[in-house]
């Protein structure tokens, strides 16, 4: 899969290419409007970040070219502004999904995934990951044929370490991810152990091995 | 013009007098100087007119009696002396006075008024420009970033320099509370950047092969401190939105449909400590506000009643068309509680709460005039948020 990352800061741009060529992704970064216009126009992407704060240029005029020339690319929008009229107006210009920063790496990760799901999977609305059979459509998981009853919450923590399989997970990361409320208005990660906590055993009851790890109390790994 | 009537009243009487005793004088001449020649043919008085008696008196007299005005002096006639009174009438004067008098007071009443009514009327015409300026001013609120409009020509040079110099000045009072808005707004989104570097590269860091029990450690502290203050920034970003006014589009929503969506989240996420919540929401309960503010203001609410609360504690929410009232279990807070809604004060030392959460509520509850009212008895905190007029 190719991603292209425009991202003016450096060290940030460093950070989110870092963390995608660990995950087997072909990723590319580009700082400014014009290397972001260029790469655009020579390559097909899966995949773009985009931050809209750019020098030389909005990165929301990007994003209006790469739509007037019909081009297919998935586009995730990057903002500091948490503005929701600047999420409205992205999504406007034909962006499929919208993150403020500060984000969390996972997080990023799991939108990018979930936006590849729905572009080359449609049809197909289940994923498999070792033993465990997640089918999105539903919002069920079964493992060997049989279901195993999950809490909204449960759920959505399993399918959130799943799309991060193998890789760690902060608990701030998924207290964020869970929310469904006003953004930045987060509760803290203070229980999320606690789920974390029923979910195993929930698995478990099932017959599933051990497979979510913590992680020297940084977070939590799914590893398949 | 008073002192003018008055002078020429005083200038009049003078010189009626000095006529009286022209005329008084006249009269002693002539007919002393006829009676003096023929003291046979000539009467020695005549009603009205003169009284010669022989005699003497010292000086001169004169003065007024009734209707009329005498002189007394003596003549000498062939080594004897006669007292000559002439008489004149003095009623004429009298009335001659009374009526000047009459008319100057008249006059002066009359024209007393004109000056006033005619100086009120060219006043009020003439201070026109001066009256709107200042009610333009009155009602100016630079917070409402309003242009201010004003007649820079007037007719009246004086009010168009100032209008001009008020102009300016309120543009410059502007610009600078323009820029100190931005300040704070702009310093708070370049803070997002490193905070979303450093975040970054720990989690980076999470993945490294060398992580061993100690780094990880280290980490997760940096962690921590990294997510309060980057949860601080983003309130107090959200503060100083809602200072500005930046929140200005209200729709009316439907409040129960709200909270039951918070809550929903908040007491499965808190179940498994074991907390019971309770609640009771009156059916389509609606509020005129801007919905994601609201939403923010619920969510902190419901948020402290369940972080501040004890294991196996409870927490109760309850909405009706007049109140949205949250009680729950859990240990007192230190401090004054009337405090408890300023920035940064916190109840308890807790590092999961910034202390701007409930500056956020009570900024909120502000701006729509709701009214918050805390109470901690016996083991029980009870907030209640009330709607205006509901």
């Amino acid at each position: 899969m190719k991603l292209l990352v425009v991202e003016d800061e450096p060290s940030l741009l460093n950070s989110i290419t870092r963390y995608f060529r660990q995950e087997q992704f072909l990723c590319e970064g580009v700082s400014t409007y014009n290397d972001a216009l260029q790469r655009m126009e020579d390559t097909q992407y899966d995949c773009i970040i985009l931050d809209i704060n750019l020098p030389g240029g909005s990165g929301l005029q990007l994003l209006k070219y790469l739509r007037e020339d019909k081009k297919k690319d998935g586009v995730i929008i990057l903002s500091a502004r948490d503005s929701l009229d600047d999420k409205i107006i992205g999504l406007d210009y034909g962006a499929d999904d919208y993150l403020t920063k500060p984000f969390h790496l996972p997080e990023l990760s799991a939108r990018v995934k979930a936006l590849l799901r729905r572009k080359y999977l449609d049809g197909n609305t289940t994923l498999d990951v070792g033993i465990l059979r997640v089918d999105l459509a539903a919002r069920s998981v079964t493992t060997a044929g049989q279901p195993i009853p999950l809490s909204r919450i449960e759920y959505d923590l399993l399918l959130f370490l799943v799309t991060n399989k193998n890789r760690v997970v902060s608990r701030q990361a998924i207290a964020e991810h869970l929310y469904d409320g006003p953004t930045d208005q987060a509760p803290g990660p203070e229980f999320v152990y606690s789920h974390i906590k029923n979910l195993k055993k929930k698995l478990k009851e099932k017959g599933c091995p051990e497979i979510i790890q913590s992680v020297y109390g940084l977070g939590y790994k799914l590893v398949v | 013009m008073l002192a003018g009537s008055v002078f020429f009243y005083l200038v009049l009487i003078g010189h009626i007098r000095h006529m009286k005793h022209q005329q008084l004088q006249l009269k002693q001449t002539n007919f002393w100087t006829a009676y003096s020649h023929d003291t046979v043919k000539v009467p020695t008085a005549l009603t009205g007119e003169y009284n010669i008696i022989p005699g003497e008196i010292q000086g001169d007299i004169e003065s007024d009696s009734a209707n009329l005005a005498y002189m007394r002096q003596t003549h000498p006639l062939n080594g004897r002396p006669y007292i000559v009174t002439t008489y004149i009438s003095a009623k004429e004067y009298r009335h001659l006075l009374i009526k000047v008098g009459i008319s100057e007071a008249v006059i002066f009443v009359v024209l007393l008024i004109a000056i006033v009514v005619v100086n009120r009327s060219s006043s009020r015409r003439l201070w026109t420009p001066f009256y709107s300026t200042m009610s333009a001013i009155g009602d100016y609120d630079i917070r409402q970033n309003k242009v201010l409009s004003l007649n820079a020509s007037t007719g009246i040079e004086e009010f168009d320099r100032l209008n001009h110099t008020l102009l300016a000045l309120i543009d410059n009072v502007n610009q600078a509370y323009r820029n100190q808005k931005q300040f704070t707004e702009n310093a708070s989104h370049e803070l997002q950047t490193p905070l979303a570097i450093i975040r970054s590269k720990v989690e980076l860091l999470t993945e490294s092969p060398g992580l061993n029990e100690d780094t990880a450690q280290l980490l997760q502290e940096i962690n921590e401190a990294n997510e309060r203050l980057s949860q601080m920034n983003k309130n107090l970003l959200l503060l100083t939105k809602i200072e500005n006014g930046q929140f200005p589009d209200a729709t009316t929503i439907d409040l129960s449909q709200l909270v039951q969506r918070l809550i929903q989240f908040f007491k499965e996420y808190y179940e498994n400590e074991g907390v019971n919540t309770t609640i009771t929401l009156e059916p389509a309960v609606q509020i005129t506000a801007n919905p994601a503010l609201i939403e923010i203001l619920v969510n902190n609410l419901l948020r402290n009643a369940y972080i501040h609360n004890i294991p196996n504690g409870w927490v109760m929410v309850r909405l009706t068309q007049t109140a949205l009232t949250i009680e729950n279990s859990g240990p007192p807070i230190e401090g004054d509680p009337s405090r408890l809604f300023d920035r940064f004060r916190k109840g308890r030392v807790d590092n999961r709460t910034t202390g701007l959460g409930l500056a956020l509520v009570k900024q909120i509850a502000q701006l729509y005039q709701y009214d918050i009212r805390y109470t901690y008895v016996e083991g029980v905190h009870q907030l209640q948020l009330s709607f205006p007029g509901a």
